[in-house]
């Protein structure tokens, strides 16, 4: 389908809530709508055509255009480009028709935005509170703009979190807050029958941190992509190249092919070092450590490549808006082929070793299915998705840095399980090794030194931008509007983990519970990722968990 | 089944040990290479005092106060995510980024603390901070007039 179809159609069901279209960049198309059409808008998209769901994002325009924003953003894969709906909501009682009975994996979104920003959504079928603290009072909404990111309002610990009831007959196991295989804090509570999984309840978002926030007050557009970096402490590379590409992309600034070719590698490297550690993380927690060890072990001369190209192992801290800060000399080239050629050797062997493992095989088959239908429900990317047979990866359909000069597979399965995301995932890290030669045969070939441009004007004010880069979890994508002041209006990460993990429900409903930690664990969760973005942090109630002062005393100088 | 745990067990024996018992014992493979970003350093001698680093610095760790004629640049190092944006913009190239990363310590606030006194030149109206002596100096030496 192409934009001119989409128009067309949407201009004919939708009818007077169609206001108007622009084309702010080539590969976007932005559809306005009346409240009271886009569910019948959002439908169309996500019923009769190809259109996939990726997030929401409300924005506080009150200061620019007398209003509240909602954008609902969605990606034609096969066709390269994102379609968003802009939806006004009322500056002083905002409001706007929920979409979640239409589309499951809007849920988030909207609850996360009725937090933030109080804009409420008539209709949502569980309001209960997603991102805040349970503690925090009601109506103070911390990222509308009046609201100073260094405040720290009145706790108020009489509040205290709704969680479902029990199905009648269950009997209430608790994993986390702190629980040892999820590595960070994070609550699922699980109703059982015996050892059969009935139902889910879920509450996460214990660490946020305040980064959009921080984004949109403090700091400048050369300052955010270290702070990107650290929303997640593996995929850090892939936030900071979707922001600088969003802005490289909102203020049309042209990126020097070397400083891509740069980017491709070590995306890739990050791919091949989060792969190792997922695959050894996966069999720890199903208590096979060899693999462990070994894929550990592995991984462990990829970091430290890293560091000789970047100067850290992690947190590269390589981007800057407008290419790379340091270039890979051609000396170094013949260390990384070795490098890359020893660590693929090695994974072959572990491939070959694992494959017919009957014991890692009927712990991870036919275990925590999701088929494609539910993918495209609760909107999944990444492994997951791959693993249900849904071709899709953000580095072919919409392809950025040097995606589109190299040679590649999109590995999928059909087994729908945790043994499909394994070898999805497995697959994969083959292929990167396929892109890091190429990228260095290219990088052979372009002139040394010429990594980045000098940004002579300012960032025009009122750019959209969407990025969208695929993390090894699956596909990260942000948003932006730019604004005065050198920094932007919305700045808004969605990562990878978001919409994988409200599929848990689906994916662990009849299983055994025993089960569950290995589920949870297929989509390589990374709550960091996820809870991006706030600045108190409490336990339901009773149990201070993160000091605001220290909080303020680390961010706000 | 039994084929796939040999070839398990041969991946093992093949590798053996590779921790050490750190920091009894190194990994001289695993240290710092060149262009790593470690610990800080500021040479006061080259500082001309224009505070550019604390302008690009991400974790706003760089703090600048004027007393008279001394600017006093405070690095609370504590805060450092190790980027070294102020070393690639300091035009003097005063600040370097050393290989020292064993920074654990009981004190972090006087032991992660760096602070440089740089002796300026005042606007002879405002009193203000202007500029280094040694950077009038070379103005003149290059042609401007006093």
């Amino acid at each position: 389908m192409t934009k001119q179809d989409i128009l067309s159609l949407l201009k004919a069901k939708v009818g007077s809530g169609f206001i108007g279209s622009i084309e702010p960049i080539p590969d976007q198309l932005w559809v306005e709508v009346r409240p009271e059409a886009v569910i019948q808008a959002v439908e169309i998209l996500h019923r009769q055509t190809s259109a996939r769901y990726l997030v929401s994002v409300g924005s506080d325009e009150r200061d620019i255009k007398k209003r509240f924003a909602v954008y609902h953003l969605f990606t034609f894969d096969k066709d390269h480009f994102f379609v968003t709906l802009d939806v006004t909501a009322d500056p002083h009682t905002p409001k706007v028709p929920s979409i979640t009975n239409v589309i499951a994996g809007a849920n988030w979104s909207e609850r996360e935005i009725r937090d933030l920003l109080g804009i409420q959504f008539p209709g949502h079928p569980d309001p209960r509170r997603l991102v805040l603290a349970d503690d925090w009072p009601a109506e103070v909404y911390p990222l509308r703009k009046e609201f100073d990111y260094s405040r720290k309002p009145e706790s108020h610990p009489e509040q205290a979190y709704q969680f479902k009831d029990n199905p009648p007959g269950t009997t209430v196991v608790a994993m986390g807050p702190y629980f040892p295989v999820f590595e960070e804090a994070t609550y699922f509570r699980l109703y059982v029958e015996g050892e059969k999984v009935v139902d889910v309840d879920y509450r996460g978002f214990y660490a946020h941190r305040g980064i959009e926030k921080l984004g949109d007050q403090t700091l400048t557009y050369n300052q955010i992509p270290f702070m990107a970096e650290r929303i997640c402490g593996i995929c850090g590379f892939v936030h900071n190249v979707s922001f600088c590409k969003l802005v490289e992309h909102a203020a049309d600034i042209k990126v020097p092919r070397r400083a891509d070719y740069i980017r491709t590698i070590m995306l890739e490297l990050e791919r091949i070092h989060s792969h190792a550690l997922w695959l050894g993380v996966a069999g720890h927690i199903i208590g096979f450590d060899t693999v462990l060890m070994q894929t550990w072990r592995m991984r462990e001369p990829i970091m430290w490549l890293c560091e000789k190209i970047t100067g850290n192992r992690k947190t590269y801290g390589m981007n800057l808006i407008g290419g790379v800060r340091r270039d890979i000399p051609k000396a170094l080239v013949p260390e990384i082929r070795t490098k890359i050629s020893n660590m693929e050797k090695e994974w072959l062997a572990v491939l070959d070793a694992v494959k017919d493992d009957t014991t890692l095989r009927m712990r991870l088959e036919k275990v925590g299915i999701l088929n494609k239908e539910g993918c495209h429900e609760w909107a999944a990317v990444g492994p997951v998705a791959r693993a249900a047979d849904l071709d899709m990866d953000a580095r072919k359909d919409h392809p950025y840095c040097a995606y589109d000069a190299v040679e590649f597979k999109v590995i999928t399965a059909d087994s729908n399980d945790v043994w499909g995301r394994t070898v999805v995932r497995i697959l994969e890290t083959l292929e990167s090794f396929k892109i890091v030669n190429q990228s260095l045969d290219a990088l052979m070939e372009l002139p040394e030194g010429d990594i980045i441009t000098e940004i002579r004007q300012d960032i025009p004010a009122g750019r959209i931008a969407i990025s969208a880069v695929e993390a090894p979890r699956g596909e990260d994508v942000h948003f932006l509007l730019t604004g005065g002041n050198n920094r932007p209006v919305r700045w808004r990460v969605r990562c990878p983990t978001y919409p994988n993990l409200p599929t848990i429900p689906d994916m662990v409903r009849g299983e055994q519970v025993a089960d569950v930690p290995i589920i949870v664990g297929s989509i390589d969760p990374c709550f960091s990722c996820t809870e991006r973005m706030e600045v108190v942090d409490v336990n339901s109630g009773n149990i201070r968990i993160y000091g605001q002062e220290e909080l303020s005393r680390w961010t706000a100088r | 089944m039994i084929i796939s745990k040999l070839k398990e067990a041969l991946i093992c024996f093949k590798n053996l040990r590779v921790t050490f018992p750190y920091p009894l014992k190194r990994n001289f493979e695993a240290l710092p290479v060149e262009g790593f970003r470690g610990k800080l350093t500021i040479d006061v001698n080259k500082c001309i005092g224009c505070a550019g680093c604390a302008n690009v610095c991400p974790s706003r760790l760089i703090v600048v106060t004027d007393r008279q004629a001394v600017r006093k640049l405070d690095f609370y190092l504590e805060r450092c995510t190790y980027c070294g944006r102020c070393a690639d913009v300091c035009p003097e190239k005063a600040i370097t980024m050393t290989q020292e990363f064993e920074t654990a310590t009981n004190d972090v606030h006087n032991d992660m603390h760096i602070s440089a006194e740089v002796y300026m030149g005042t606007c002879q109206r405002c009193g203000r901070c202007f500029e280094t002596q040694t950077i009038i100096d070379r103005m003149m030496t290059v042609g401007f007039r006093n």
